[in-house]
C-alpha cells in the first residue's frame, strides 16, 4: 500500500481500537515492529528502516490506556531471545478479555448497578463507574428507571485518593507527607497500600508501612501535598484487606468510649447525639465511641462552651488544653494567665 | 436519572467502541436513535462511532486492510434510515471484562447502597459483587465502605421526595438560632456519612441545601410540593459562595492546608508566613463568625486567625468559654 507524503492523522479512538482488534485476532502475538508497520493509526507514520523512537513511545503509552480499561494486553518473550526487546510479542487472549459467558445481569441488576454508579458521579472513581456503565450496556439490559428521590454519593474530597487507587491497582509502593493527628507536623511515610476503605465517613488507606514493615492505616484527609509512585512494586500477599483494615477499625472504636456532657438544643447536641453509636445515658449526659482520640479531641474542641468532658481523664486534658491552647493564641487574656497546661500539652 | 452526555476522552470513546460492537451484533437491526438512548450517548456520537467500526478492522494475512479484514454494514440502510445492521464482523466477539478499578467502584457503590435505608435486597447485592468480581479482568481493587446509620428524620424525607410532599422542620443554623422552615425537598444527598436535603425553601423562596443533623421535629405535610425536581437546575456545589461572605486573614500550618477542605478552593492564593516556618497565610470566605470559630477551635496549634480583630475575638472567646467549663468544677 503506497503512503501517501502527508499521513493523514488518524484520530486517537481509531489508533487504540484498532491495536485492540489487532492484539484480539492474533493467537500467537505481534512483535512492536510488526504493529507499528502495519497496524491503523501507526503504519501511517512508520518510517520503514528509520527512526521510529517517537512512534515507539506512543506505543508504549497507548499500552498503558488500553490497559487501564482493564484489557488484558499481554507481552510474552520470544524463548530463543530472552531479554530481547524487539524479539517480544504483544496479544490480547480472548479468554480473559472477554466476560465470562455465564455472567449476565437481569434488569433488577442492571438498576442496582447504575444506582451503584451514581454513588460516584463526583466522586474520584466517577470515570471508572462510567466505563464500567458503559460496558454494562454493551450486554444490552434495559434497567428499570428507578424513581429515587434521593442521590447518595461517595466523594473523596482528598486528592490522595486518585494517585492511591492506581498504586492500588499496579501494587507500586507509594511515598507522602503525613500529618498525624495531634502533632503540628508532617512525616514522610513509604507505603505498601493494600486497601482503601471508609469508615464513619473518613477514608483510609490501609497497607504495609515500609518504615516498620507493619500494617498500618493512615487517614486521607491527613496527606499532605501529593501522593507519589515509586517504581518500587510489592507482591501482595493476597486476602481480603479491606474488610480486614475495617474490621479493625471497627475494634478501635468499638473499644473507644468518651462520656461527655452536651448542652441541650446546641449543634453538638444534635450532631454527636445522632453520631452511630451515641446514647443518651442521662439528662445531657452522651456516651460516644471513636477511633482516633486525638481527632476527637480536635472535633470536641470545635464545640467550645457547648462540650464538657467527663471522661476518659486523657481526653478531658486533651480538650481543655487546646481549647486554653486556641484561647492564648487568639490573644485571649484569661487564657494566657491561665496556661499552666504546659505538661498536658505533651499528649497532644 | 439524566446523564447529561459528557465530552469523552479517547480511553471513554474506546470503551465506548470496544461495547458497541457486541451490542450490535446482538441486535441485528438496530436504530440510532434506540441504540443511541441506551448508550446515554446523543446520536450524532453514536453514528460517528458506527461510521468509525465500519472502516475498522485487522491487517490481516496481507498486513494491508483488505476487505474482508474490515467491519461492515448495510450502509444504505444506515445512510437512508438511520440504521445499523452489522454485516460483517472481525476480531470482537463478546463484551469486554471490567477493569479491577471499574469493578472496584461498582462494588464500593453497592457496599454504599446496601447501608441505605432503602429496601435493597443485601442478598442480591452479595451475589451481584461477586458476579463483578467473576466479570473483571484482574482481582478488583480493594476498595470498601463501611454502613453509614440510618436515620429515622431520612427516611421520613425520603418518603416526602417520593411522595412530593411539602415537609416542615425546625432548623438550627451554625450561629444557633433555631427556626421553623417550609421546604419542598427536591433531592437528597448524601456526601460520604453527611446527609443533606436540597429543595425549595417556601419562606425564603429560594432553593437551600440543609443539613439532615440540624433538622428536628420534622413533619410531613398533605401540602403538595409546588416547585418540582425538574423545574429546578440544582448546583452541583452544596453551598455557594455569597457577596456578604467575610472575609478573615489566617495562619495556618502548611501540613494543615488540606483540613480546611472546601473553605479553600485550588486557587487560593497563599503565601509563606513572615513569622513561622512551615507556616502560610491566606484568606478564607465565611459567612459568619458562628462558623469560624468553630473551623478555628476545631484545629487547635495549627490555625490561627489573624485578621480582623472582631474574628479573632470570636475564636478566643468561643475556646476561652469552652476552657471555663473545665476550671469551675
Amino acid at each position: 500500500m503506497a503512503e501517501p507524503k502527508t499521513a493523514p492523522r488518524v484520530p486517537v479512538e481509531e489508533r487504540l481500537f484498532s491495536l485492540v482488534l489487532a492484539l484480539l485476532a492474533t493467537e500467537s502475538g505481534l512483535t512492536k515492529n510488526e504493529i507499528l508497520s502495519t497496524v491503523q493509526g501507526y503504519r501511517q507514520r512508520y518510517r520503514s528502516g528509520g527512526d521510529n523512537v517517537n512512534l515507539e513511545r506512543q506505543f508504549e503509552r497507548d499500552k498503558d490506556d488500553i490497559r487501564d480499561l482493564g484489557v488484558p494486553l499481554e507481552t510474552l518473550e520470544d524463548p530463543s531471545q530472552p531479554g530481547n526487546n524487539h524479539a517480544m510479542r504483544y496479544r490480547i487472549p480472548r479468554g480473559t478479555y472477554e466476560l465470562p459467558a455465564d455472567i449476565a445481569f437481569s434488569s433488577e441488576e442492571t438498576t442496582l448497578l447504575n444506582l451503584a454508579a451514581m454513588v460516584w458521579r463526583e466522586g474520584s472513581l466517577s470515570g471508572e463507574s462510567r466505563r464500567a456503565l458503559m460496558k454494562l450496556r454493551s450486554l444490552g439490559v434495559e434497567s428499570d428507571e428507578p424513581v429515587v428521590g434521593y442521590a447518595p454519593r461517595l466523594r473523596s474530597r482528598e486528592a490522595a485518593f486518585d494517585p492511591l487507587s492506581v498504586a492500588l491497582e499496579r501494587h507500586t509502593v507509594v511515598r507522602f507527607r503525613y500529618l498525624k493527628p495531634g502533632e503540628s507536623a508532617a512525616r514522610v511515610r513509604t507505603l505498601a497500600p493494600l486497601a482503601l476503605v471508609q469508615h464513619q465517613g473518613r477514608w483510609h488507606v490501609h497497607g504495609i508501612d515500609q518504615d516498620v514493615a507493619e500494617k498500618r492505616t493512615f487517614l486521607l484527609s491527613r496527606i499532605v501535598g501529593s501522593v507519589q509512585l515509586t517504581g518500587q512494586t510489592f507482591a501482595d500477599e493476597g486476602g481480603d484487606h479491606a474488610a480486614r483494615a475495617l474490621a479493625e477499625l471497627d475494634a478501635i472504636w468499638a473499644n473507644g468510649v468518651g462520656v461527655i456532657e452536651v448542652a441541650p438544643g446546641t449543634d453538638a447536641a444534635g450532631r454527636l447525639g445522632r453520631r452511630k453509636g451515641s446514647a443518651v445515658t442521662e439528662g445531657d449526659r452522651l456516651t460516644l465511641h471513636y477511633s482516633d482520640m486525638n481527632l476527637l479531641a480536635d472535633e470536641l474542641a470545635g464545640y467550645g462552651p457547648e462540650v464538657l468532658v467527663l471522661s476518659p481523664p486523657w481526653l478531658r486534658d486533651a480538650v481543655r488544653t487546646r481549647l486554653e491552647q486556641t484561647a492564648a493564641a487568639h490573644g485571649h487574656p484569661a487564657a494566657t494567665l491561665a496556661d499552666d497546661a504546659g505538661r498536658e500539652r505533651d499528649h497532644g | 436519572m439524566v446523564d447529561r452526555p459528557a465530552p469523552l476522552q479517547a480511553q471513554d470513546k474506546l470503551a465506548f467502541l470496544l461495547a458497541l460492537v457486541p451490542y450490535l451484533m446482538d441486535h441485528g437491526r438496530v436504530s440510532v436513535a434506540e441504540a443511541a438512548a441506551h448508550f446515554r450517548v446523543k446520536p450524532e456520537a453514536l453514528r460517528r462511532a458506527v461510521r468509525l467500526i465500519a472502516v475498522s478492522g485487522v491487517p490481516g494475512e496481507t498486513s494491508s486492510y483488505q476487505h474482508g479484514d474490515l467491519f461492515d454494514i448495510a450502509w444504505d440502510d444506515f445512510e437512508d434510515n438511520d440504521q445499523i445492521v452489522l454485516t460483517h464482523m472481525v476480531a470482537i466477539d463478546d463484551s469486554p471484562r471490567f477493569s479491577a478499578r471499574e469493578a472496584a467502584a461498582l462494588i464500593a457503590g453497592l457496599q454504599y447502597l446496601s447501608a441505605l435505608p432503602e429496601n435493597i435486597d443485601r442478598d442480591a447485592i452479595g451475589a451481584l459483587m461477586a458476579k463483578l468480581a467473576r466479570g473483571s479482568s484482574a482481582s478488583p481493587t480493594q476498595v470498601a465502605v463501611s454502613g453509614s446509620e440510618s436515620d429515622e428524620t431520612l427516611g421520613r424525607v425520603r418518603e416526602a421526595v417520593a411522595a412530593g410532599r411539602r415537609v416542615e422542620f425546625d432548623y438550627r443554623t451554625s450561629r444557633g438560632d433555631t427556626e421553623r422552615r417550609r421546604v419542598d425537598p427536591l433531592r437528597i444527598e448524601s456526601i460520604d456519612q453527611d446527609w443533606y436535603v436540597r429543595g425549595w425553601d417556601a419562606g425564603r423562596g429560594a432553593v437551600r441545601t440543609f443539613r439532615l443533623d440540624r433538622m428536628s421535629d420534622l413533619a410531613v405535610t398533605d401540602e403538595a410540593i409546588v416547585r418540582h425536581p425538574g423545574d429546578i437546575a440544582l448546583p452541583d456545589a452544596l453551598f455557594e459562595p455569597s457577596d456578604e461572605d467575610l472575609t478573615v486573614t489566617i495562619e495556618v500550618a502548611e501540613a494543615a492546608l488540606p483540613l480546611l477542605g472546601d473553605y479553600l478552593t485550588e486557587d487560593t492564593p497563599t503565601r509563606p508566613s513572615p513569622s513561622r516556618a512551615g507556616w502560610v497565610l491566606t484568606s478564607l470566605r465565611v459567612a459568619h463568625y458562628h462558623g469560624l470559630k468553630r473551623l478555628a477551635a476545631g484545629m487547635p496549634g495549627v490555625l490561627t486567625v489573624l485578621e480582623p480583630q472582631a474574628a479573632r475575638d470570636a475564636v478566643a472567646d468561643w475556646a476561652a468559654a469552652g476552657a471555663a467549663r473545665y476550671r469551675t468544677l
